[in-house]
């Protein structure tokens, strides 16, 4: 790729980043360092001195650690299966498989507290007195319902990174006298890298700075918590804003650290596979023991969002020391849909998430050739630039978007023009901060599914188009990205969805009900007194169910069943 | 039009490595000329740098009257044909060749008509609609072909296109490929390892080694008369004799070896000195054994070791009798030969060869 080009790509990538990331960043973090106008390190040692947020960022390590362990033994041999075997259902069960990753999982904590809550329907059904499981697992409970959110997205990364494998090299092993497990140890994993730490670092850095899991969970004692109950206490205390530069800078050694040990090497297949994989097909009861990992790990994943879907047909107040809801009504969706913002958070999101992902997939390729396809310098900057979003909790960048805003609303010229008005002040039109948080929070994913896609796919591919005389664009849209559309198409869909179920920036930023995204509507329904929790759950089953539309949708128009999307 | 392409001091360099150092050529329009060589010796980056896809540190690349050294790849017009094909797994067989057309904006029906041709000319054309990874590697070859050939380039590059193919394939597409060459008018240059595809197809070559041209002609002169110890082992199989220069006149050389003073006509352009130690390359074919010597200059005397019959040919390993005690081992081929059997072994015999036959080499 011609340097020119990239350094245009960088300069651009790096105006954007500076404007729409650093700055409400620096705005946060300048916090951090100011005692009055004066530069100090009182809070950042103050951070580690204390054993409140010493504490707090301990339990967050633990908890990105098991999460990502989870996921892994998870996800793995999952893909492994579905890439070996070809089982009766495959298709359905490859689908439904991916289900917990279109669903919120700040709207599932609802239906975990009914199902898993002291006088919920897991205890009545096991007959004991009222346990309170999410109280006894303390992080534990973060960890499994963490891993059961974000588990898919290891199966989708590991299923590419499999497909991709060119099974002459497992033949080639076997051949050698190199059999079982050992043949997958030593060949087929080390071929998977690029996949599995694309994988490997979304889990863990994202399960480090959650914040709606342990929440709703009511896990205070960890650092996202603990920075977001200080944010109430703006300009009083310092400290969030130290705690939130020690967790941008672990993030990014964390990321530094894997990227040296695990993607060091870049497994570039010859072309694509010149053999294709044949699944071996089992059927009878061997079929089913194949399934039976599926069934098990989508049943108990799905469970959070069954005790949703149970609570939303629930007449209010009918769940409580019963298996299931006594009686079920249809009124909560009449109540809920009914509400003046629903139809319109619907349209909303839907117009904020499509522009996100538009922008992300335009800025995510251009990254990714940079950072695969140039020699400039700073290409690595670049890579880590695009990671950094992953490292900082969706409440601290809407935080600094709603400091610029403000500062930009008191401007003369913003007040005295509506179009000025409309673009920068959130209180009169969030559009533009809410789809640049969304674009910014989500980049990474963009950038990771392209960067693995073009990692493994021959540089030759490319040549040749050049070769025959297709410019630089013209080879994008006729080869690389048809090449990488699985990569591309799994990223996208992933940035859409987490757009429509963001929670931190909707929150915040969102402050006229006519501008509602659908998750602040939920949340705003939430917070009924009373029937909170049923209508809650209705939009919520609404939003699942639209979304899961969408997305099998999208899947048909491209000619391909939705798990197969993400294999060539 | 076939055009010529000159390279002029072209040096291309990978950090602290010089993959291709100050490399001239020359090469005619409308040849067949090869870039040949051991791995590693810089002939596909001198291949590269010819496609665009190194641009050079120094020097220049001319093909026809247009300087290309820093013009993009994709604005130099030429064909080329990749070592793994490159055939895009996500386009038929008609889609990867109608690429290039399309590019240059052919009607629908040009399109389409020279897709067929170009199918047809490789003989693919009822594979038209398969894609790539359905296709046997000598098909994915011939596909790799059409689709750079079909743009009707200024001159095609071919890097080591047939290493994928099994040996029968090979031999059916070298030809092809000349055959095709030719019918086009095409300048071609094609990179291989393969000294047997160079000798039976190319009308030049450069012989490669560690970023320089050793040396470069037609496969008769490299051949017959390699300039140096490199090309001679380097192409076909060799003997060496070295030895001192005892008199050189009037175009013949009298070397004195450890088997007996050898007369050689086939001398380097440079003149030889007095004692200068030089060595003598004699190939297999030139050494006849076992025959009456119809040139009575160079006749040697050995012991036949050992003779491996090869149908067409036999190969016999002979130890000559040296001053210092150890033997010389030569190698020399029989056709159609008589000289065969466990009785022939351990067996005294004569050989001889022409002192034209007999290249001595200044090292």
């Amino acid at each position: 790729m011609n340097r020119g080009l990239s350094r245009i790509i960088f300069a651009v990538v790096s105006l954007l980043f500076a404007a729409f990331f650093l700055a409400p960043l620096g705005i946060v973090i300048r916090g951090g360092f100011s005692d009055s106008g004066h530069f100090t390190l009182r809070y950042l040692i103050g951070v580690f001195q204390n054993p409140i947020y010493a504490e707090g960022l301990f339990n967050s390590f633990r908890i990105a650690l098991g999460t990502t362990a989870l996921v892994i033994l998870i996800a793995l041999p999952l893909a492994w299966l579905t890439n070996r075997y070809d089982f009766p259902g495959k298709r359905w069960i490859g689908s439904l498989i991916l289900v917990p990753m279109v669903l919120p999982p700040f709207v599932g904590a609802i239906g975990f507290q009914q199902v898993l809550g002291p006088y919920g329907g897991l205890n009545t059904l096991l007959g004991i007195g009222p346990v309170d499981w999410l109280g006894q697992m303390q992080y534990g409970g973060v960890i499994v319902l963490q891993a059961l959110g974000l588990y898919p997205i290891m199966y989708l990364n590991a299923s590419a990174a499999l497909a991709n494998v060119d099974p002459a090299m497992e033949e080639a092993a076997a051949n050698l006298g190199c059999k079982g497990f050992t043949k997958f140890r030593r060949i087929t994993l080390p071929l998977m890298m690029p996949g599995l730490f694309a994988g490997g670092t979304l889990v863990f850095i994202w399960s480090f700075t959650e914040l709606g899991t342990p929440l709703i969970l009511n896990y205070t004692r960890c650092a996202p918590v603990q920075v977001f109950d200080a944010l109430k206490e703006i300009g009083a205390n310092p400290f969030p804003y130290a705690l939130v530069f020690v967790m941008l800078v672990s993030s990014a050694l964390l990321y530094t650290a894997g990227k040296l040990t695990l993607g060091r090497q870049a497994h570039a297949m010859q072309g694509k596979a010149t053999v294709a994989t044949v699944a071996r097909p089992v059927r009878g009861w061997r079929g089913f023991l194949v399934a039976l990992p599926f069934l098990a790990v989508i049943f108990v994943a799905m469970t959070p969002h069954l005790g949703v879907l149970a609570t939303s047909f629930a007449t209010p107040g009918s769940w409580y020391q019963s298996i299931l809801p006594q009686h079920f009504t249809l009124d909560n969706y009449a109540e809920a849909l009914g509400h003046e913002m629903t139809i319109g958070s619907i349209r909303n999101s839907l117009f904020y998430s499509a522009l996100a992902v538009a922008f992300n997939a335009a800025l995510g390729i251009a990254i990714a050739f940079v950072v695969v396809r140039s020699d400039i310098r700073g290409r690595g900057v670049l890579d880590a630039l695009a990671m950094l979003p992953l490292a900082v909790p969706g409440l601290v960048l809407a935080f600094g978007y709603l400091a610029i805003s403000a500062h930009a609303s008191n401007m003369d010229w913003v007040k005295n023009s509506d179009f000025w008005k409309n673009l920068l002040d959130v209180r009169a039109n969030p559009t533009l901060f809410l789809v640049i948080a969304y674009s910014m929070r989500r980049l990474p994913y963009m950038v990771r599914s392209a960067v693995a896609g073009l990692q493994q796919t021959s540089v030759a591919l490319e040549e040749a188009a050049a070769n025959l005389g297709a410019g630089f664009l013209t080879r994008l849209r006729r080869i690389t990205v048809p090449l990488i559309s699985a990569n591309l198409i799994a990223g996208a869909l992933l940035a859409f969805s987490f757009s429509m179920l963001e929670v931190s920036d909707s929150i915040m930023l969102a402050q006229r009900t006519d501008y509602y995204p659908i998750t602040k509507a939920i949340y705003e329904l939430f917070q009924l007194i009373g029937l909170g929790q049923y209508l809650a759950s209705a939009l919520g089953v609404w939003a699942m169910a639209f979304l899961a539309v969408t997305i099998v949708g999208a899947s048909l128009l491209l000619g391909r069943k939705l798990g197969a999307l993400f294999r060539i | 039009m076939p055009v010529a392409i000159r390279l002029k001091e072209v040096t291309k360099r990978f950090g602290s490595i010089t993959a291709v150092n100050r490399i001239s050529l020359d090469i005619e329009p409308g040849e067949l000329f090869f870039l040949l060589g051991p791995s590693g010796c810089g002939k596909t980056t001198l291949l590269r740098s010819i496609a665009g896809f190194y641009t050079p540190e120094e020097g220049s690349i001319h093909i026809g009257d247009r300087d290309v050294t820093h013009l993009a790849p994709d604005e130099r017009d030429t064909g080329m044909v990749f070592q793994s094909y490159a055939l895009w797994p996500h386009m038929t067989v008609a889609q990867n060749v109608a690429f290039g057309l399309e590019l240059r904006k052919c009607t629908r029906a040009e399109i389409q008509q020279r897709v067929a041709e170009a199918l047809a000319m490789v003989q693919m054309a009822d594979r038209a609609a398969a894609k790539p990874n359905e296709l046997s590697g000598g098909q994915q070859q011939r596909v790799a072909l059409a689709r750079a050939l079909v743009i009707r380039p200024q001159c095609i590059l071919l890097d080591e296109p047939l290493s994928n193919l099994d040996a029968k394939l090979r031999h059916d597409m070298r030809a092809e490929i000349r055959r095709i060459c030719k019918h086009a008018g095409l300048t071609a240059i094609y990179v291989t390892h393969d000294q047997k595809e160079a000798l039976a197809i190319a009308d030049r070559m450069a012989i490669l080694d560690r970023g320089v041209i050793q040396q470069c002609g037609s496969p008769q002169e490299i051949y017959r008369k390699p300039t140096s110890r490199f090309v001679a082992n380097f192409i076909g199989e060799t003997n060496f004799i070295e030895g001192r220069i005892r008199s050189a006149s009037n175009g013949t050389a009298i070397v004195e070896t450890a088997v007996g003073a050898i007369a050689s006509t086939a001398l380097p352009a440079e003149p030889l000195a007095q004692n200068q130690a030089v060595t003598l390359s004699l190939r297999p074919e030139v050494i006849h054994v076992g025959t009456e010597p119809k040139d009575p200059t160079n006749v040697l005397r050995g012991q036949l070791r050992d003779t491996l019959y090869l149908g067409e040919i036999a190969q016999h390993h002979i130890a000559l009798p040296t001053a210092n005690g150890s033997p010389l081992a030569l190698k020399a081929f029989e056709l159609n030969p008589k000289l065969i059997g466990h009785e022939c072994e351990a067996k005294e015999v004569q050989l001889w060869f022409r002192p034209a036959n007999a290249v001595l080499l200044a090292s």
